[in-house]
């Protein structure tokens, strides 16, 4: 670490600006796919890089780069000269004081402890569960692990030394009947070892039954629902309808966006409220500190239904007079840190998924996400599968639902908010600003909407 | 370094192939109308791909200093691999194609600068509240391949665009997008791009009211990608060794309206996907994939063409941290006949979509689609009268394009080079 830090010292050393930072990564990764009973793909990777930035009278330069050598210093002079000629902007950052700290992670966590065959083991052990059904017509099941250490130093003397680790899988499970093929897909992932990994059987044998059953359900009729939507499907809504809207970095410059996401702003229901945390142990979206060196943080965006925050880097927390919260992360070393979730979720509250279903004369339970996207404030993401659902009861399966529409109206057709939170990880990620994925985690409980539009055939 | 590779994985495995990669690339980008920042990004790495005991290995490294590692673990992952069919190819001759134009190269961050103000000051003068983003980037590329079997070839591409989204906030959000590929080495072009940019913001100011319902449907060339999604998954020759997609066996038969010839296009003049060699090293060709509508046949790298017994069709894509996939370079359909004005004119009551919120393909093997619209209009007696907001177009993307108009000129799109489409009959659904 000192000998590192000192050189990155010294490639920001000679800079006449007001601020850089620099971060050199270390990954290494393996991965593991098999496509049906075929191993697809065995591969790893060694990765070295960094970043560097610089802010200078209000103006960004970023670099980066795979060379770590004596040439970053004439780079570093390159860049602070190039944005020198732009003109200068009314801009700060929040004031961070000297800091210096080191995080590791478990040795029992890392991956790079385990051999590749026994990554493989455990893979075509879930692949294998899932094959075994019939009607499954063939799977996609990726392992994939990786170890990260960076290195990050700033002119305001802020250094760290810190690892971290992901590991997770997932399985996606095509059944075929003549020409009707329905898939179906599931993923695990954490903050931790190979061994979280293990006893995750219940959860192939679900993603081969719910594959088979989609093969009976027909399309939704298009229109609008009112929906029971799972915890999985209302974390995706938590994050991509409400949590990217919290993202300071949207809202900063354009004023009147800034008055749509004033603080105090009524956004929903009283039982609603909205949380990014990132200091949760083992979870997707967890991490010690962010790419700017700044600690992690548990920030409220809504409480009961008031919006109360926003989430920052250090530039956006000036920006708007408010505090950072430790939410500027990058995918990796070729990107500078962006305004990023972490773990958002809907805490819970107190209707029980039976009285919920109970009081819904017709509409939909709908459950899973196919992933979804938001520009602002329009919304639409895809749910894996739905229940149509009579005098609270549900019947038929259904397949194809997406749902869409405006984020403020839909908070605001809250009907309820279920006691059952549950935090979602996996092996994707989010994307934004053309850096994808991003680990995160997601999660709500079970929560009711009235109004929904949702299109299907 | 390739070759230092390349020697040390020949040692070992039966057989080797280096991808090497090298990017420079510049990003400037402007938010809100306001400068916001430049990035350089450097990049140097390497894919070794080895055979060894008849089974595929695969390592990548950006780490100089780890070179001799590579070799160990491209060797310890073939233990595991899968059964190599197909053998490393020689060397042949590519095809000449324009990816390169130092003017390109030539363009200092400084002009980006002044080009990007430019072009929000024009805008801010003819509709003062439309914020632009602009994202204009650069990228200097080389390409690299070599393999046991003696195939040493490579190549350099300048890869130059400018994306550009307006945001107009009344009462509501307006995304207005458009796009430049700059790549040609021609100065861009401002009042064109301002002209088009200001039809769609004033139409905008408009709003309209659409209900669920069949409707005519003018998708325009930009928001033609999200909704094209499942063909370029059909094509794929992955997904025909799967088993996956739903063209299998319809070589040869009508699938598509006779008004479609599509192509995957790898020798369009500065294309972003174009060269003269795919990630394999093996030389580019035009692939027909529909023409008239008859489905031609499926892409195909070296591995899944020996899988499925088929020819290669120059198609590896790879970055150098992947082994190669087989995918379509640049998507091209060819131009029609049909004038915009006149179908607009000829439209009682329709939608016109400039853009899609992705994100909707809710089952990519069959083609089912459901698509947000999120810069669309209404247009009513021949007349594009205001924007729509809440408004989905849902349906089975095969059928859809089973009865389409194809208009007369093609919009770059960078690697899609498409002509906006008129579907007669969409299904809509809105929350009116």
């Amino acid at each position: 670490m000192d000998t590192m830090k000192s050189f990155l010292k010294e490639v920001l050393g000679g800079l006449a600006v007001d601020y850089a930072d620099i971060r050199v990564e270390e990954t290494e990764g393996s991965g593991v796919i098999y496509r049906g009973r075929s191993l697809d793909d065995v591969r790893r990777s060694f990765e070295r890089g960094g970043c560097f930035r610089i802010f200078h009278r209000g103006n960004w330069g970023v670099a980066t780069f795979n060379n770590i050598d004596e040439n970053l210093k004439g780079l570093a002079k390159e860049v602070a000269s190039e944005i020198e000629l732009l003109p200068p902007r009314n801009e700060t950052l929040v004031a961070l004081g000297p800091f210096e700290d080191t995080v590791r992670i478990r040795p029992e966590d890392d991956p790079r402890r385990i051999s590749l065959t026994e990554k493989r083991s455990l893979l075509r052990h879930y692949n294998d569960i899932i094959l075994g059904n019939k009607g499954i017509a063939t799977t996609v099941s990726v392992y994939q692990d990786s170890y990260k250490h960076v290195v990050f130093y700033s002119t305001d003397d802020r250094s760290l030394d810190q690892e971290t680790v992901y590991t997770g899988f997932a399985c996606r499970a095509v059944a075929r009947d003549g020409n009707n093929i329905q898939d179906y897909s599931d993923s695990f992932g954490k903050t931790q070892g190979f061994d979280s990994l293990k006893h995750r059987e219940p959860m192939c044998e679900r993603i081969a039954k719910v594959a088979i059953d989609l093969l009976k359900a027909e399309p939704v009729p298009a229109g609008k629902y009112t929906v029971v939507i799972d915890p999985l499907l209302a974390g995706v809504f938590a994050h991509e309808a409400f949590g990217h809207l919290s993202e300071a970095d949207h809202i900063a410059d354009n004023e009147r966006l800034k008055e749509m996401m004033k603080t105090g702003t009524r956004f929903g229901v009283d039982e609603l409220t909205i949380v990014d945390d990132a200091t949760m142990p083992n979870e997707r979206g967890s991490y010690r500190y962010d790419d700017e060196g700044a600690a992690s943080e548990r920030t409220e965006l809504v409480r009961h239904g008031i919006l109360v925050g926003h989430l920052h880097n250090r530039q956006t927390a000036q920006q708007m007079n408010e505090l950072p919260t430790g939410n500027s992360r990058a995918i990796s070393y070729r990107f500078p840190p962006i305004v990023r979730m972490s773990n958002t979720f809907i805490e819970s509250r107190s209707t029980r998924l039976h009285d919920m279903m109970d009081s819904l004369e017709s509409g939909l339970y709908v459950v899973g996400s196919r992933g979804g996207m938001t520009e602002l404030e329009s919304f639409t993401f895809s749910s894996q599968y739905a229940y149509l659902v009579e005098h609270g009861r549900k019947t038929r399966m259904v397949r194809n639902v997406t749902l869409s529409g405006n984020v403020f109206e839909t908070l605001k057709n809250i009907e309820a908010i279920g006691d059952d939170l549950t935090i979602f990880g996996g092996i994707g990620g989010c994307g934004k600003g053309g850096q994808a994925p991003l680990p995160v985690g997601l999660g709500a409980p079970h929560v009711k909407i009235r109004n929904v539009l949702i299109g299907g055939k | 370094m390739e070759q230092k590779i390349l020697a040390l994985a020949n040692r070992r495995a039966d057989a080797a192939e280096v991808f090497g990669e090298e990017a420079d690339r510049t990003v400037v980008e402007f938010r809100g109308g306001k400068l916001h920042s430049q990035e350089t990004r450097l990049t140097r790495g390497y894919g070794l791909r080895v055979i060894k005991d008849g089974k595929i290995g695969f390592c990548s490294s950006t780490d100089p200093d780890r070179i001799n590692e590579l070799t160990d673990a491209a060797l310890d992952t073939s233990v595991l691999g899968k059964p190599a069919q197909f053998e490393f190819p020689e060397a042949e001759k590519g095809p000449e194609v324009k990816v390169f134009d130092n003017r390109v190269m030539l363009v200092s961050v400084r002009r980006m600068v002044n080009w990007g103000k430019n072009l929000i000051d024009i805008m801010h003068a003819r509709v003062p509240d439309v914020k632009l983003d602009l994202t204009f980037t650069r990228t200097y590329r080389e390409i690299k391949v070599k393999n046991s079997s003696g195939l040493d070839v490579g190549f350099e591409r300048a890869e130059f665009d400018l994306w550009i989204t307006g945001l107009l906030v009344d009462g509501g959000l307006v995304w207005i997008p458009d796009y430049v590929n700059l790549s040609n080495g021609h100065p861009l072009q401002f009042e064109p791009l301002a002209d088009r940019l200001e039809r769609q913001a004033k139409v905008a100011k408009q709003k309209a009211k659409l209900t669920s319902g069949t409707y005519p449907v003018i998708v325009m060339p930009t928001a033609l990608p999200s909704m094209l999604v499942a063909l370029k998954f059909g094509v794929n020759g992955k997904q025909r060794e799967k088993g996956t997609s739903p063209l299998i066996g319809k070589e040869d038969e009508k699938i598509l309206d006779e008004n479609l010839t599509i192509l995957d296009n790898p020798l369009h003049s500065f294309g972003l996907a174009s060269s003269p060699f795919d990630g394999e090293g093996v030389a580019r060709h035009r692939n027909v994939l529909f023409d008239k509508g008859v489905f031609k046949g499926f892409l195909f790298d070296l591995a899944t063409a020996a899988a499925c017994k088929c020819e290669c069709t120059a198609s590896a894509r790879r970055g150098y941290s992947r082994p190669p996939v087989p995918d379509i370079t640049n998507f091209e359909i060819t131009s029609g006949k049909n004038d915009f004005e006149k179908l607009v004119q000829e439209t009682k009551e329709g939608l016109l979509v400039y853009e899609f919120l992705g994100g909707g393909q809710s089952n990519i093997m069959a083609g089912d689609i459901n698509l947000n619209v999120t810069s669309g209009f209404k247009i009513e007696g021949g007349e594009i009268v205001g924007r729509v907001k809440d408004v989905m177009v849902t349906g089975n993307l095969y059928k859809m394009l089973e009865k389409v108009e194809v208009g007369s000129a093609q919009q770059d799109l960078g690697n899609y080079f498409l002509p906006f489409v008129r579907f007669p009959a969409l299904k809509v659904a809105t929350k009116e």
